[in-house]
């Protein structure tokens, strides 16, 4: 079975012989398999938003290759990745244009792979679609269709968010922090309905969170960034019986025994 | 009477141009001072085809040469990464030799005495009023383009220009090239623009090089007129609004000179006083409620030691 997604030591460096010279990826290999749910932690500076960026194409990599589906995309540009790969951000406001309509919002990520430019962008048919969409979650927004999307709560943005990116299943589904700026309600409201549209459509999903239970409990692998490099990865075997408090004690065995080997190589 | 019918032609006509202004001003949220120069460029084609002979190739040329001048400052905005006010900047600046090349090295051309769209019009409306088959025309004019924009941004074409303008970081993200929308939303605003521009020197047999100089106020003057009447609502609204907008403007000048409050050049002065203060609106009246807000709570303290 060939995987959806592989990254073939992918190395970042920004900044490149300046004081700041900061590696953001060093040497990160990783590989998906279709339907897979991964969820990836690590502390600020991680790593965990520039392997988003990577893979999304906002810059190119210093060395390594990104596949996805079997396809090279290491140098295609950022607006066709996103053919392919949906995003949200934690930023509800990111995601979609507020002077327009719900749906017209949704037109447009439906639109995305099929219609040609002077078709009409909003057919009758295409508005029932979206009413019945939105109707499946329960938030009252399939009557709300002609409401413009910047009256709407941060977490309606949100959920409409998601389902622009989803209309169209992606091959790749990248969630960074995406419930992070709503309230605790909001957020499982939001999280139970990524869970809907990830597991009914099969999408290939990351979810960066700083929530380690949540971590824990959701999709079917996680992963732990730090220093740009992938510090752990555990499939849902390994983290089955895992505890918070016990992955705490392995990331600072883990950060202890690399410090000594760094160690070591210097004195 | 000639005055209002005179008037009315001309805030149809400029309406054209207005909407282009609406496109760059409003739809993709930037100013772009392109305008200046492609309304001349216009003009001078326009006026040159007819000279010649062609009035309708001319104004064919008119709108193609606008779209020309709005692709190479979009070019230069998305391309070359320049600060959008400059590429305008840049390109009406060159803009100006080279219409000047195209009247010929003169700086203006009389058309007097060879066909016009206009002439031929009122030639081919037999016994009717001159005045009212150039009505008309201005009126067909103003329409044509007002329902060819309506229904281009229903487009999904159209749907992505206005998202650009709203919020390009999604525009990238639902895999549509965000320069090539700057570029064809710039183009057809300046094809616009100079269309208005060969419409003119047309309608008043007359070409000069310096016809563009303060177009672009005129144009916001227009829109922010339109919207104050109007409303801001949705972009079919905001395209009538914006023709209605520079009708009500040339009655405004109309009135001005009529009664004679100022002398004519002094109307430059006054649309620009007339966008300064509808755009300095929002930061006044924000202005005003703090100024409130601080006195009933300097009040309210009062009182409170007084009891």
């Amino acid at each position: 079975m060939g995987y959806m997604l592989e990254i073939h030591s992918a190395c970042k460096c920004f900044g490149r012989g300046t004081v700041n010279e900061h590696k953001a990826l060093e040497k990160v290999d990783l590989f998906l398999a279709p339907g897979d749910f991964v969820t990836v932690l690590g502390s600020n500076g991680a790593g965990k938003s520039t392997l988003f960026n990577a893979i999304c194409g906002n810059f190119l990599l210093d060395s390594g290759q990104i596949c996805l589906d079997g396809a090279d995309i290491t140098f295609m540009p950022e607006y066709k990745r996103s053919l392919k790969i949906g995003r949200l951000f934690q930023d509800p406001m990111r995601g979609t244009a507020p002077s327009l309509s719900i749906q017209e919002n949704l037109a447009l990520a439906y639109s995305k792979q099929k219609k040609r430019s002077f078709s009409l962008a909003l057919t009758r048919k295409d508005r029932e679609y979206f009413r019945q969409e939105l109707a499946r979650f329960d938030m009252g927004l399939e009557d709300r269709m002609e409401t413009r999307v910047g009256l709407l709560s941060g977490g309606q943005r949100q959920v409409v968010t998601l389902l622009m990116s989803t209309l169209v299943p992606p091959k790749l589904l990248l969630l960074d922090e995406h419930t992070a700026a709503l309230d605790p309600a909001t957020a499982r409201k939001v999280m139970a309905i990524t869970h809907q549209i990830v597991e009914r459509s099969q999408i290939t999903t990351m979810m960066i969170t700083h929530d380690m239970q949540q971590a824990l409990e959701t999709g079917n692998r996680t992963i732990m960034l730090d220093g740009g490099g992938v510090l752990f990865d555990m499939d849902q075997e390994t983290r089955k019986d895992l505890t918070v408090d016990r992955l705490l004690d392995m990331y600072s065995e883990k950060k202890k025994a690399r410090f000594s080997n760094d160690r070591s190589l210097l004195v | 009477m000639t005055l209002l019918i005179g008037s009315l032609q001309l805030g149809l006509l400029y309406g054209v141009m207005v909407l282009g202004i609406y496109i760059s001003f409003r739809i993709l949220n930037v100013p772009d001072l392109t305008a200046e120069g492609s309304f001349t460029f216009g003009l001078a084609v326009s006026a040159v085809g007819a000279v010649s002979g062609h009035p309708f190739l001319g104004l064919f040329g008119a709108a193609a040469a606008g779209g020309l001048a709005g692709s190479f400052t979009g070019l230069l905005q998305t391309r070359l990464q320049i600060h959008p006010v400059l590429t305008g900047i840049l390109t009406m600046s060159g803009l100006y030799s080279i219409n000047m090349l195209v009247l010929g090295g003169t700086p203006n051309l009389t058309l007097i005495g060879k066909d016009t769209l206009f002439s031929l019009a009122v030639a081919a409306g037999g016994g009717m009023d001159k005045e009212l088959v150039r009505l008309g025309l201005s009126f067909l004019a103003a329409a044509l383009c007002t329902a060819f924009l309506a229904l281009f941004f229903r487009t999904r074409l159209g749907l992505c220009i206005r998202a650009t303008g709203d919020n390009a970081d999604m525009v990238r993200a639902s895999s549509i090239n965000v320069d090539r929308m700057k570029i064809i939303s710039l183009a057809l605003s300046n094809g616009l623009i100079a269309l208005c521009g060969g419409l003119i020197a047309q309608y008043q047999s007359f070409a000069d090089i310096n016809s563009g100089v303060g177009i672009l106020v005129v144009g916001l003057a227009s829109v922010i007129i339109g919207e104050a009447v109007c409303g801001r609502r949705f972009v079919t609204m905001g395209l009538v609004s914006a023709v209605f907008g520079s009708v009500v403007y040339r009655y405004i000048i109309a009135a001005a000179t009529k009664a004679d409050w100022f002398p004519a050049y002094m109307l430059k002065l006054v649309s620009a006083l007339i966008v300064t203060l509808a755009l300095a609106l929002p930061a006044i009246r924000e202005m005003l409620n703090v100024r409130r807000i601080r006195k009933a709570g300097k009040g309210g303290g009062a009182d409170g030691i007084h009891a």
